[in-house]
């Protein structure tokens, strides 16, 4: 009797769960709603700011090429090499600014994390895929561009279940 | 299966009954490991496990690392659980450079590595469900495993592979309104959870297939060095973060959960007691956290400490998870050994296999909370 | 819904129609022609009001509407429709591709998913079209050492089986394809097909995991096979006859499931064995042995062997209704046909048109049809379900409880059925 009643407990729960809301998100038409701007570094005060680690974002107005990222990167991924860019800036004499292979980056976020100038950000922008392997190496000015994140969707909880909307 | 076998099946014999099977890395039950097994019949004679497949050579590669760029690489063994392999090594880091963590960071750190433990836990359990057949129990636990890998993309910015945790503290604080949502989705994750009691736990035909199936007994399981969820399944009460209590765990307040049976079903009941548990901690932790606070110390470049050897551990998903970092006054630690939970428990595969059916090897050997990339490191 | 779908040429387009047009047309002349001089010359027309049915004048009435319906009808009394259409294979395969998006359907919103959702714009429906018209573009891969007649053959088999064992369940009065005196023997007979053929598809694929998966399924099929027929001896103690259409006529009081309730529910668990559904699907357990005896079989072969397993699933729950739950009897729900239509003819607006020879179906018929139809959809239900909410069973407690539990049960209920017989309760003398 005790295996009966499991199995109609079974079946009942399962036919209690075909009321239930369904829980897929349904990307790509629906994408994911982010807090904030992407993940920050502040470094007077040493900590970071919570943010979602996606695409770099490079503020050239503030960058003076100390490479210090490309170091910090050297130890995870290699992803970061200094190019010469064909700017003319105060504060970057010897014009070189960040390339980012993202090929090779984990997405870790040190190397915001090394920036001592507010310089280098993360975004909210994950769609990063290309038809080439030279299409992943990002030049300084394609991370200058702020990228435009399409955001509707997130987990919504109610009496009859959770789903994405 | 005598002499004359038509020439396209290939079974290889090691004598007229014992067969050989290979249950490789590439199968669709036995994630990626590879296990020899002989079978007479229907019943396996020996098992050899072959660890290796994913051996990437952690532990040397940690050497040509410093500290701080030791975090995203050292996490890597086991992607999802990584602020729990982060851990220790951030405990004995700190011993070593001798900071002093806030009290806010050991807060967070505790949240985060519970709902890492959660949403270890829950694939785990999917993995479970799928090589019994249930394709349910294989999607239940990965949707709902979504509701807590948003919690963990709002901390950490990342869904797997966080890199969160530093010596010294956290990465970065909590974002803002945090805890309305983390009290609201980790509520609705407790009540699907405890869903899957008719489902799973107390469907008869699971029992049927996992109950009296590996059995473990309380001394062997002593003897044998097994740690974690099958430890506490025979019967034995030990948990590190009740026993040798780290960062906050010994203001927080919840339960070890101990079975006494040690077969498959009780180690595979262990680990979902454990995640209402965590759920508990999350909510205690959330309640009795400082409401500010820095959550980071601020290092210098290149850290170095002196010529010391610190081991530490803790309780990850699997086990108690190790490290035992020795420094010589240089940026790279001289030696990273990482203890881990699933190479501890291996030696209980061909130890429980031995004398089982063939049918119940998935049941048993993926109930030993094994991850396979974790043992190979 | 592809980003990266390739740029249209309008040169190609036109090329691909072209060829679409041309291969229709070579077809037709190659293939159709002859057909039809084979019909005029072997086919035996039938003769409708005095005049023999040459397709000629077949055609010229179809377009004629006062003598377009008489010969619809008579087409439908023929063997040939019933066989191919209607109650016959036709039928049976709509419901089993209308099952098998059901299924998909049903099972992804159990597990809070979405299922099929792209083809079609409302949530798949076109899926099952797009997935038959890709197995019909796939290559179809025979494997080196397999025994190629069996192996090419395997497939058909299973699918005419399943195909004659759908032409012995009656769906309405009067509507079955073959109205055989031992039905119900007949069935059991077809049923012990169908483990020879699986292990004759799985050994000549001569590999691995389907010679162990066709093991494994000749296991379970036997086994099964014993309860499922011993279930059934119960109604036909109470019924007096093995013909399928008398047991549903006999049950136009009550039905069988109210006093051998045993007997159904061993009827049903042994027949979720025979169709390898969850949680008896050991000859597919696809995390141990991949895809059991069906790992060989691509493309088309592929398609077929579902279609077979399909039409089997309709066929069980057809005959699960045809002797427990009152087959096609039901109160008359289908509204009557209005009788002015016959005897006046249509109207609509100023033109009024005759057509003799409606109604095409009678009412009982459609009636019948309907309830059946609902029945087995409920049946089916309950068969899909499982599949959702209980893992796979082990081998050995399968072959406990089919041989132990099951056969025990089944003594049990045939105890019972002869105890309500000689009680004078039900039965030829019975008070009921």
């Amino acid at each position: 009797m005790g295996t009966a009643s499991g199995i109609i407990k079974a079946l009942n729960s399962g036919i209690k769960h075909l009321a239930v809301k369904r829980f897929t998100l349904r990307y790509p038409e629906q994408k994911l709603k982010f807090v904030g701007d992407g993940y920050q570094y502040d470094p007077t005060t040493g900590v970071g700011i919570a943010g979602y680690k996606g695409r770099h974002i490079l503020f050239h107005d503030k960058c003076t090429g100390c490479q210090l990222c490309a170091i910090a990167c050297e130890g995870v991924a290699e992803a970061i090499a200094m190019v010469k860019v064909n700017e003319n800036w105060k504060h970057n004499k010897k014009a070189i600014m960040p390339q980012i292979d993202y090929g090779k980056c984990v997405f870790c976020g040190l190397c915001v994390d090394a920036c001592p100038f507010y310089a280098l950000y993360m975004t909210n922008d994950y769609e990063l895929s290309s038809f080439t392997k030279e299409g992943l190496i990002y030049t300084p000015s394609q991370l200058q561009v702020k990228p435009q994140v399409q955001q509707d969707a997130e987990i919504q909880i109610d009496k009859r279940g959770a789903s994405h909307g | 299966m005598t002499a004359q076998l038509p020439p396209g099946l290939q079974l290889e014999k090691v004598d007229e009954r014992i067969m050989t099977l290979n249950v490789g890395p590439q199968h669709p039950g036995s994630g990626h490991m590879r296990l020899i097994v002989q079978v007479d019949g229907d019943y396996i004679v020996a098992c050899d496990p072959d660890p290796g497949y994913v051996h990437r050579g952690e532990e040397k590669m940690s050497e040509y690392r410093n500290y701080i760029t030791n975090i995203p690489h050292l996490e890597r063994p086991v992607i999802h659980d990584s602020c729990n392999i982060l851990y220790p090594y951030c405990l004995a880091v700190e011993e070593i450079l001798g900071l002093e963590v806030p009290e806010r960071a050991k807060y967070v750190r505790v949240i985060a590595s519970e709902l890492n433990r959660c949403v270890y836990t829950m694939y785990w359990l999917a993995i479970y469900g799928i090589f019994l057949g249930h394709s349910t129990m294989f999607m239940w636990p990965t949707g709902d495993r979504e509701l807590l890998i948003d919690l963990l993309e709002k901390i950490t910015g990342a869904r797997v592979t966080h890199a969160y945790f530093v010596p010294g503290g956290v990465r970065n604080d909590l974002p803002a309104n945090f805890e309305d949502v983390c009290l609201r989705q980790v509520n609705y994750f407790e009540k699907r959870i405890k869903e899957y009691a008719d489902i799973f736990y107390d469907n008869p035909i699971l029992i049927s297939r996992t109950e009296n199936t590996g059995i473990l007994s309380r001394q062997d399981a002593i003897r044998l060095g097994t740690t974690g969820s099958v430890l506490r399944a025979s019967g034995v009460d030990f948990d590190i973060r009740k026993k040798e209590p780290y960062d906050v765990y010994e203001n927080l307040d919840f339960q070890t959960n101990v079975l006494q049976s040690g077969d498959s079903y009780a180690r595979s009941k262990i680990p979902w007691l454990d995640m209402l548990e965590s759920c508990r901690i999350i909510r205690d932790a959330l309640k009795k956290m400082p409401k500010s606070g820095s959550v980071r110390v601020k290092l210098k470049p290149n850290p170095k400490g002196g010529d010391v050897e610190v081991y530490k551990r803790v309780e990850s998903g699997r086990g108690s998870l190790g490290m035992y970092v020795i420094s010589k006054s240089k940026p790279e630690p001289y030696r990273v050994k990482i203890s881990v939970g699933s190479f501890r428990n291996l030696i209980c595969i061909p130890y429980l296999l031995r004398g089982e059916k063939l049918g119940n090897m998935p049941a048993v050997y993926w109930s030993l909370n094994y991850w396979p990339v974790e043992a190979d490191r | 819904m592809s980003v990266i779908a390739p740029k249209f040429r309008l040169g190609y387009f036109i090329k691909a129609l072209l060829d679409n047009v041309f291969w229709a047309v070579v077809l037709l002349t190659l293939v159709g022609i002859p057909a039809i001089m084979i019909i005029l010359f072997y086919a035996d027309l039938p003769i409708i009001d005095g005049q023999i049915l040459t397709p000629f004048l077949a055609f010229t009435w179809m377009t004629h509407p006062e003598m377009s319906v008489p010969l619809v009808k008579s087409f439908m009394q023929t063997d040939f429709f019933r066989i191919a259409a209607f109650p016959g294979f036709g039928f049976g395969a709509l419901l089993a591709a209308g099952v098998i998006f059901v299924e998909r359907k049903m099972l992804a919103k159990l597990q809070l998913r979405v299922g099929p959702f792209y083809c079609g714009k409302v949530e798949g429906i076109l899926q099952l079209m797009s997935d038959g018209i890709k197995l019909l573009t796939k290559e179809i891969i025979i494997p080196a050492k397999a025994d190629k007649p069996i192996f090419w053959v395997a497939p058909l088999l299973f699918v005419g089986t399943a195909a004659a064992f759908v032409s012995l369940i009656p769906v309405a009065p009067k509507t079955v394809v073959a109205d055989v005196d031992v039905g119900l023997l007949a069935v059991f007979a077809i049923i012990g097909f169908f483990p020879i053929i699986t292990v004759l598809s799985s050994w000549s694929a001569n590999s691995k995991y389907p010679f162990i998966g066709g093991i494994r399924a000749l296991h379970q099929m036997i086994s099964f096979e014993i309860p499922l027929i011993l279930s059934l001896l119960g109604v036909v103690i109470l019924t007096g006859t093995l013909n399928l259409s008398e047991i549903v006529e006999s049950q136009a009081t009550y039905w069988w499931i109210a006093f051998l309730p045993i007997g159904a529910i061993v009827f049903f668990i042994a027949m979720l064995a025979e169709l390898e559904r969850i949680p008896f699907d050991l000859p597919e357990a696809e995390s141990e042995i991949v895809a059991g005896w069906l790992t060989e079989f691509s493309g088309m072969m592929y398609g077929l062997v579902q279609l077979g397993s399909y039409l089997k699933l309709y066929a069980f729950a057809g005959l699960f209704v045809v002797l427990f739950l009152g087959g096609w009897q039901g109160p008359m729900i289908w509204p009557p046909f209005p009788e002015e239509i016959a005897t006046e003819g249509i109207t609509m607006g100023p033109v009024t048109a005759q057509i003799p020879g409606l109604p095409l179906f009678s009412q009982e018929m459609l009636n019948g049809t309907l309830w059946f139809i609902l029945k087995t959809a409920a049946v089916i239900f309950f068969i899909l379900l499982p599949r959702g909410v209980f893992p796979r069973i082990r081998i050995d407690l399968l072959l406990h409880v089919g041989w132990y539990r099951l056969i025990g049960l089944s003594f049990v209920n045939i105890f019972i059925a002869l105890g309500l017989l000689y009680a004078g309760v039900l039965g030829p003398e019975g008070i009921l």
